[in-house]
């Protein structure tokens, strides 16, 4: 008897392999059998028109916090992730002393954008060790969890506030490496480093502050266990990220340890910028380094509001200018008849319908409910008013705090972004899930990745498709039990229709501690999550499973 | 020509959905490079230069993208 | 296999000065016009740390200007 069947789908087992029609019988937790399966179980998945696949693994993730009273990551279960990767970009959880706690917290909202509240009523702090992190987040787990630690808190640990002051002693830099493999010893997956953060006062995260011989240092202990070095480089600058890319192929030779970059952007503006990258990881390869570019598969929006200039108007000087103004000139200006007449009239003709016509209203802050998700082209026509001045009106009507999107910015050519997804050394990822929580939402990604590159682009096949975020992304990190739909690994099996799994619409969402929002995206075509074995997310609904694990 | 001046510029969209500005430098030896700049440094560009438009940066030093004063 | 070239670079020692990483990489050049140099290659650096001039031991320093490619 087996404890669950997953009946007649098309097995599309995350090697790359072509699907095939058949079962995934499972028990105890793994896979017991795959293909033509007779028996019976205790609960048997229709799969019939459905892909069975392995769960999907969503390498760069800064879920730690969330993790802590949300066990399933929401909404990333219910897009087929049974794996996250939290602690990217320097920043986990633990190790943290207790006296050190603000001083993290304070890096973490800048990134996440979670309210306080996140950290005052949502969990209590038992732990300063990463045993004791491990132990807080598996009580309620029912997603999986390959967790990194951050170089900014092992820094913070050893150093205090001088880790963002100065080099480290040979001393400390010694404590780091020792505590680096208690991480390790702990369960970590890895270490993370950024070149790029910034806490909330402006001031670079500790990791920044290392020598590259700290992070010799630190590889060579990654090294003693095969483990990940994940960083986080310089955006669409290509010669710092070549830099970058040659000093983690130095590291991945000496210690032989693979490394990863994310995220690696397109950008028409720059447009040699991913391919150069690429090259560039391709050359390291074949000297036999692990540098493995992280690429989401997402485009970049630019969202702003009238609270504060925006580079969204720099082809609008008299914007940009009265918009710097502070905010009682910046009304004042705003609510002149003769200056607002000025101002449409910089729009164009149509009166900024070309310019502004598709900007999206964005819900979650002041925008009246019913504007939310039109856009400012329907908001204006219903109002009787060119864009240019619906924008301005209805910013004015809400304390200058309505929010306009503007969609696919950048890393928005498919076309361009097609083939290097599909690059054997490109790794899919970089989805930033549970960071940028009011700015956009960073869920669905693998969704997006079916319907644009597959359904729409003909960029891969689903067999492609499947692997590149199950089979391919456990490899790269050393996931041995997971990824694959094979007998004796951890059964973690997507359900999904290849004709329909996407991202739905981005939405706010006011399920953060405190009422914080967010935004995110419901997930479509996803029929059954399980995780180890047991059916985490079923026909639109989670269960109260909590099969989740620390997964190594 | 005797020091780098702005050749190029556009806004592209940051990691976390600001609007941000790259500007390319051609250096006294016929080199081109991009340089990215945050939304507020950018912004002080423009007002540094007296930019009216981003076509406006096109022949500014790059001491202009230096902090001021 | 042979890596193609790319443009060199350094990182900052410990506290170490601009004055003192640009006597490091371009010793020929006079000292003001050897920082110059610095700066307009690593505006990354220089256009937006606070405090300006601040340089961290992770940074990328390129000790020359952009080179050709394709």
């Amino acid at each position: 008897m087996f404890d669950v069947i997953v009946k007649d789908g098309l097995v599309v087992d995350g090697s790359g392999a072509p699907g095939f029609r058949g079962d995934v019988a499972i028990k105890d937790g793994r896979i017991a059998a795959v293909g033509k399966v007779d028996g019976e179980a205790r609960t048997v998945v229709d799969a019939a028109g459905r892909v069975v696949a392995p769960g999907f693994i969503d390498p760069h993730t800064h879920f730690d916090v969330q993790l802590l009273w949300d066990g399933a990551a929401k909404p990333a279960l219910e897009h087929g992730i049974t794996c996250v990767v939290p602690g990217n970009c320097s920043l986990s959880l633990a190790p943290l002393k207790a006296s050190d706690r603000r001083a993290v917290v304070g890096m973490f909202q800048q990134i996440e954008e979670m309210p306080p509240e996140a950290f005052t009523t949502a969990f209590e702090w038992t732990w300063e060790d990463f045993a004791g992190y491990r132990a807080a987040i598996e009580k309620n787990l029912s997603i999986n969890v390959a967790p990194l630690v951050g170089h900014s808190v092992i820094r913070l640990w050893v150093m205090g506030p001088a880790s963002q002051e100065r080099a480290a002693t040979p001393e400390e830099i010694a404590a780091m490496q020792d505590l680096l493999r208690q991480c390790l010893d702990a369960g970590a997956v890895g270490l993370s480093t950024s070149f790029v953060d910034l806490d909330e006062h402006g001031r670079p995260v500790p990791s920044r502050f290392a020598q590259f011989e700290e992070l010799d240092a630190l590889a060579a202990v990654l090294g003693e266990y095969g483990r990940m070095l994940q960083v986080v480089p310089e955006f669409y600058a290509t010669d710092i990220t070549i830099a970058r890319i040659d000093q983690l192929a130095e590291l991945s030779l000496k210690h032989n340890i693979p490394t990863t970059f994310s995220p690696l952007f397109d950008t028409l503006a720059v447009p040699d910028n991913a391919e150069r990258a690429i090259a560039r990881v391709e050359e390291q390869f074949a000297r036999g380094a692990r540098v493995w570019p992280q690429m989401q598969t997402r485009p970049i929006d630019i969202s702003f509001s009238l609270l504060r200039p925006s580079l969204f108007f720099a082809r609008l000087p008299r914007w940009v200018r009265i918009l710097r103004q502070p905010l009682e000139q910046r009304l004042a200006a705003l609510r002149d008849p003769e200056t607002v007449e000025k101002m449409i009239a910089d729009c164009g003709p149509d009166g900024g319908e070309a310019m502004m016509g598709r900007l999206v209203a964005r819900g979650g802050d002041a925008c009246p409910a019913d504007l939310a998700g039109k856009t400012l082209s329907e908001i204006a026509k219903a109002r009787g008013q060119v864009p240019a001045r619906a924008l301005i009106d209805l910013s004015l009507e809400n304390g200058l705090d309505v929010a306009f999107l503007s969609a696919s910015q950048g890393h928005q050519s498919t076309d361009r972004i097609g083939p290097m997804l599909a690059n054997p050394l490109v790794h899919i990822g970089a989805s930033d899930g549970g960071a940028h929580l009011a700015s956009f939402s960073t869920y669905g990604d693998t969704g997006y990745l079916f319907s644009e590159f597959v359904r729409k682009a003909g960029a891969m096949s689903l067999e492609k498709a499947v692997a590149k975020i199950t089979g391919e992304t456990a490899d790269i990190w050393g996931l041995k039990d997971r990824g694959r739909l094979r007998p004796g690994l951890a059964a973690d099996v997507v359900v999904f229709d290849a004709d329909t799994i996407d991202r739905c619409e981005e939405e706010p969402a006011f399920d953060m501690p405190g009422d914080g929002m967010r935004y995110v995206r419901a997930a479509r075509g996803i029929d059954t999550v399980l995780v180890n074995g047991e059916v985490a997310y079923r026909s639109g609904a989670y269960t109260d499973s909590r099969s989740g694990v620390v997964c190594v | 020509m005797d020091e780098a001046v702005i050749v190029g510029a556009d806004i592209v969209a940051g990691h976390d959905g600001s609007a941000e500005l790259v500007v390319r430098l051609l250096h006294p030896d016929g080199s081109e490079h991009p340089v990215l700049l945050d939304e507020d440094t950018g912004l002080k560009l423009m007002e540094a230069c007296g930019a009216s438009s981003l076509e406006d940066l096109y022949g500014q030093s790059w001491r202009l993208i230096m902090p001021q004063g | 296999m042979t890596l193609s070239r790319q443009r060199r670079f350094v990182t900052p020692g410990p506290d170490e000065t601009v004055e003192q990483l640009a006597a490091r990489a371009l010793p020929d050049e006079p000292l003001e016009s050897a920082v110059d140099r610095i700066k307009s290659w690593n505006l990354h650096v220089f256009a937006m740390r606070r405090p300006p001039g601040l340089m961290l031991g992770s940074d990328v320093i390129f000790v020359e200007p952009p080179i050709g490619h394709g």
